[in-house]
């Protein structure tokens, strides 16, 4: 059962987790809101501010299998990507609106990932691991040969981003960029805070439970299989919904969206986010993106500057970016409370 | 008509015999180390344009064959002795995550040394010919790679279970502690061991770059074709390495007419199916 605690990299927080507050909760939360206003005023553009939205949404979605479940999967980008593509075909073949492409891209989502996660909780460990990634790649070669659907290598073109809208009667249009990005805001602070309730309930107890020992968890009489299954559609549904929010704001759906590159991108900004906590995911996207943007121009291989901080977080600070956080502000803490109390 | 079939069934025996290659040394890395090497692919890739490089400058293949591995092996061997060591003991998820760190890092390397545009390397002036039996024809060098990888896969059986660093390994595999007792040093036996391993990506990226080119982009690819290998055959199996490889070459190769993601879409079905159904693969131990 090593692999199933495979990511405890911060056992600390994830044992003060649960046990948090309501006062430490609500103050992430706000966090999180201040993080979600304040990244459009500080950025260049709010299309970046969304991508980091969506890519967080994206992360945090991974968190919860990695993080809170202890599960790896290569397999986020079939969710991602096929969340992309049915969200498009849907608006573009039977002109569906904003909402029912979202929801259909989150069933979508939720529906193929409790069958890619049925099937690979099936087997621990590596072999875990290698099914998610075999899914992976059967699915990026379902979406290059259903070319006349998915536009293969051109990808799909065209995906509108309709309006919000209420009965026919349009309430706000998406077309302006900060228009969209307030809602992709909206969104993610829903996602978040629903999230955070879920880790926070019995249910989160209880995958934490198993990712810490399964064998535990199982005596104590939970069913793990369809606590793991449940885990893996809550993050296909969160995937499939960033996925669909990522085709409007590019106005395309690559297929690079479902490559085995775009899981390995989502599961690198989760840890170099720090699984301990949901907020990690954020400051890993966030940073992802960022760096991509800025140094991409100047620096095209700034990919290999992610590789650096890959070996980095996995031998000096497996807690990721909030964990280095986290453990500032307790030094910092236990250093004042020392003060205070030396004569 | 049949003469299309032979030709398509000896391209996959020489295509299976490159991913038998890779797939062994990923197989005894984590047969022997209980390491899962998420940058063996990275390390084909730069086989390949190590080979690129050589025969620019040198104009000789056959150099390149021995200069290849050797620079890629011991590139493997620093890596394990700088970063590796600190990982062994813990769960596979680090393996995966600081060797796809090295990935990144050789691929981006990669294309800042040869550039985001593949390269292409001719055939090796003495072996540009064809072999004819009959009113059949078939390329010297596609011949050449069939025996020398097979060749290599024997020395290294021979190795590995002829010779005392064989023995020496193996014991290590199964109870390090007692091998580092007997006088043994455990840590550089484990260092030559992922070299070694690693050094065979190398072989199999240098013999592929005359038919292939090499290409940025190429070593996720061939990482995820040589798990499908492994898992096929069996995760630490050297013969399931073998079949394995040629069975992935071989529906490759003939699918290739007909339905190349097709091939792509079988392979990964089957890793899947073996896994669920035969977890240890087809030749695996339990």
């Amino acid at each position: 059962m090593a692999d199933a605690r495979s990511m405890t990299p911060a056992p600390a927080a994830a044992a003060t987790a649960p046990a948090a507050g309501p006062s430490l909760l609500r103050g992430i939360t706000l966090l999180t809101v201040a993080a979600v206003i304040v990244l459009p005023l500080v950025l260049p553009s709010t299309t970046l501010a969304a991508e980091i939205l969506i890519f967080a949404m994206a992360a945090l979605a991974c968190n919860l299998l990695l993080g809170y479940t202890g599960l790896l999967s290569f397999g986020q980008g079939i969710f991602f990507g096929g969340g992309a593509y049915v969200a498009s075909l849907l608006m573009i073949h039977l002109g569906a609106g904003l909402f029912t492409a979202l929801v259909g891209a989150m069933v979508f989502g939720a529906a193929v990932a409790a069958v890619v996660g049925a099937l690979a909780i099936r087997r621990t460990g590596i072999y875990f691991v290698m099914l998610t990634l075999a899914f992976s790649q059967m699915a990026y070669f379902v979406a290059y040969t259903l070319s006349d659907w998915t536009g293969g290598d051109n990808g799909l073109l065209d995906v509108p981003r309709p309006p919000v809208a209420i009965a026919g009667a349009t309430l706000v249009d998406l077309s302006d960029p900060a228009v969209y990005y307030a809602f992709v805001a909206v969104l993610f602070v829903a996602v978040f805070v629903a999230a955070r309730r879920i880790i926070h309930s019995p249910f989160g107890s209880t995958l934490v439970a198993i990712r810490e020992n399964e064998g535990r968890a199982a005596a104590l009489g939970y069913d793990t299989r369809q606590f793991k299954i449940l885990a893996f559609s809550l993050s296909g549904a969160i995937t499939g919904l960033a996925g669909a929010l990522y085709a409007m704001l590019l106005n395309f759906a690559p297929l690079s969206n479902i490559e085995l590159v775009m899981s390995e991108h989502i599961l690198i900004m989760t840890i170099i986010g720090g699984t301990g906590s949901l907020f990690g995911s954020i400051l890993g996207a966030a940073g992802i993106v960022l760096l991509g943007d800025l140094l991409s121009a100047v620096w095209p291989r700034w990919m290999m500057l992610l590789g650096i901080v890959l070996i980095g977080v996995v031998i000096f600070m497996r807690g990721g970016l909030w964990g280095g956080v986290e453990s500032l502000y307790d030094t910092i803490r236990a250093r004042r409370a020392h003060r205070r109390t030396a004569p | 008509m049949a003469n299309v079939y032979v030709f398509q069934v000896l391209n996959g025996l020489g295509l299976g015999m490159i991913y038998f290659l890779i797939s062994v040394g990923l197989t005894i890395i984590f047969g022997l180390l209980n390491f899962v090497n998420f940058a063996h692919g990275a390390f084909f890739l730069l086989g390949s344009y190590l080979c690129y490089t050589t025969v620019a400058w040198t104009g000789n293949f056959w150099l390149s064959l021995i200069a290849g591995p050797l620079v890629v092996g011991a590139l493997a061997w620093v890596a394990e002795r700088v970063l590796i060591v600190r990982v062994y003991h813990l769960p596979h998820t680090f393996h995966i995550l600081i060797t796809l760190g090295i990935a990144l890092i050789i691929q981006e390397s990669a294309i800042m040394i040869w550039g985001p545009v593949g390269k292409s390397v001719p055939v090796p002036e003495l072996l540009q010919g064809v072999v004819r039996f009959g009113n059949f024809a078939y390329p010297q060098y596609r011949l050449f790679l069939i025996v020398f990888s097979a060749v290599i896969g024997l020395l290294l059986w021979l190795l590995l279970e002829r010779t005392k660093f064989g023995a020496l390994v193996r014991a290590g595999s199964e109870n390090p502690e007692q091998v580092a007792l007997l006088g043994t040093n455990i840590f550089r036996l484990f260092s030559l061991t992922f070299a070694l391993g690693v050094a065979l990506a190398g072989v199999a990226g240098v013999l592929s770059a005359p038919l292939r080119g090499a290409h940025p982009f190429i070593g996720t690819e061939v990482l995820g074709l040589a798990f499908v290998v492994v898992v096929i055959g069996g995760m630490g199996s050297f013969s399931g390495a073998l079949v394995g490889g040629l069975l992935v070459g071989l529906v490759q190769s003939l699918m290739t007419s007909i339905w190349p993601q097709g091939a792509s879409l079988m392979i990964y079905g089957a890793m899947a199916a073996v896994i669920l159904l035969r977890p240890y693969g087809l030749f695996g131990r339990a």
